[in-house]
């Protein structure tokens, strides 16, 4: 028995002293956050030009900037962690990041692990199709086959026209497939296909489905990050280096609600 | 296919990220394999134990790690663990990777063990050496040595298997080369750099092996 006591014992150990890891930094207003002075914000870097790496392996993109730029406004280090796009709800519910800018669109059933700040761009999915497609609506998808990535928004949206749906990792992938002859069309975001299409893809966007608000991605235990990360939101929109970082990366402003 | 002019240039272009990338893979794999020598070593003595309950947790221990596939388990360490304790990224990956290791270390090691003759241990407890002398002295020795090639086999998979780290944020070789790949709208160019830094990592470490073999075999005549 002695010695189960101390195998217990030292597992108990074990589990404080690792359990001491996970808490996070508390700040004066009561918010909180992995290191008090850093700002770690997930992006999947595989979601260009949201969201990408240099070929340097450097993160950049529209999504990163802001995420820079807010925390900046917040007065922390940006420190930005690529993890996989399905991943990154996950990881901010459980600690990898204290925030996601990877351009989450809100949705109730996201709503109902994390919680999302104001939206920082509204963009919408669009039918992605080869050249020689007939597809032109949503009313054409039916029982054709569509790829999507995991983890998107855009999966459920198939879901309302087809049941034939493939999965990829990534945006990219899936707009690769499409371009070399597999599948009947994929569902992205417009700027994303539009992106893709210029780099050499043999694709063509169709109808553009519907709109959608993007917004940075915050664990549900933390308001008052959230209402800091509101502001902040508010005061670069004010100020305009939202605007200024969608015309540097889009060549158009699509941080402002469309009408 | 990418041009191989294309492809020799990106290789060249792209090394420093991924010798990065690579010592990553090292990392990861150095871990897993040691800690999962350590693992495999445990539970395969606590089969070839005389005590059941002892067998028992070993079975348990090699039936879980391989009944479920390695990215559940990597995930599992990652997130689903996360609300008691949060593991560090690379500790997460690595310890995944040696608890799946382990048991088939432990498969390696409890077959190589049980492949030593009988009559190894009758003769040396009949000298007089207690059971665990005899074990440490006689039959482990033996065992080791048979078990070096399906451990070097065991040393590659781990290696490969190491990609699915990708997962969980850990920029290591699979996961450069298919991030830099997407980026730059050049799946296959990059595919094929990775396969190159692969087939170098492998081909170094059979070498390795075929050594560590060669050396055990010396001490043999």
């Amino acid at each position: 028995m002695k010695m189960k006591t101390k195998l217990v014992l030292s597992s108990l150990f074990l589990l404080v002293f690792l359990g001491g890891c996970a808490e996070k930094d508390r700040l004066e207003d009561g918010s909180k956050l992995i290191d008090k002075d850093t700002f770690v914000f997930a992006a999947s870097g595989e979601f260009k030009p949201f969201s990408y790496v240099e070929n340097d392996m450097t993160l950049t993109g529209f999504d990163v900037e802001v995420g820079r730029a807010v925390a900046k406004e917040l007065g922390l280090e940006p420190v930005a962690k690529r993890i996989k796009f399905k991943g990154i709800v996950e990881g901010v519910k459980t600690g990898r990041a204290d925030a996601a800018v990877a351009s989450h669109t809100i949705n109730p059933q996201r709503s109902k692990h994390v919680a999302f700040s104001t939206p920082y761009y509204y963009s919408g999915p669009q039918i992605f199709v080869r050249p020689d497609s007939k597809i032109k609506t949503v009313d054409d998808l039916k029982g054709k086959e569509v790829a999507v990535a995991k983890g998107s928004t855009y999966a459920s949206t198939a879901e309302k026209y087809t049941g034939n749906i493939k999965m990829y990792d990534s945006d990219i992938t899936a707009l690769k497939a499409l371009s070399g002859g597999r599948h009947d069309a994929v569902i992205t975001d417009f700027v994303t296909g539009k992106t893709a299409a210029k780099e050499g893809f043999k694709i063509e966007g169709r109808q553009l489905i519907e709109r959608s608000e993007q917004a940075i991605v915050l664990p549900q235990d933390n308001p008052q990050l959230l209402k800091r990360v509101n502001e902040a939101l508010e005061n670069l929109r004010q100020d305009g280096t939202l605007s200024k970082i969608s015309k540097e990366y889009f060549g158009q402003d699509i941080t402002t609600k469309p009408e | 296919m990418p041009s191989f002019s294309h492809f020799f240039e990106t290789l060249t272009g792209s090394t420093n990220v991924f010798i990065d990338a690579m010592l990553l893979t090292l990392e990861l794999t150095a871990v897993s394999i040691l800690v999962g020598i350590v693992i495999g070593l445990f539970f395969a003595l606590l089969k070839i134990s005389n005590v059941k309950v002892l067998g028992y947790i070993s079975d348990i221990y090699v039936y879980l790690v391989r009944g479920t596939p390695l990215i559940v388990q990597i995930f599992i360490l990652y997130f689903g663990i996360s609300g008691i304790f949060l593991l560090p990224d690379f500790w997460a990956a690595a310890l995944a990777l040696a608890f799946h290791n382990g048991a088939y270390i432990a498969e390696i090691f409890r077959g190589t063990i049980q492949s030593i003759d009988q009559g190894q241990m009758e003769a040396a407890r009949s000298l007089g050496m207690p059971k665990s002398l005899a074990l440490r002295r006689i039959i482990l020795p033996q065992a080791f040595r048979r078990a070096l090639p399906p451990l070097g086999n065991q040393f590659i998979i781990g290696l490969k298997d190491s990609s699915l780290a990708a997962f969980i944020s850990m920029n290591e070789l699979f996961n450069v080369a298919t991030t830099l790949g997407s980026n730059n709208f050049d799946e296959m160019t990059y595919l094929l750099i990775v396969a190159v830094y692969y087939l170098i990592l492998v081909a170094i470490l059979t070498l390795l092996v075929n050594l560590f073999e060669k050396k055990l075999a010396v001490s043999d005549r």
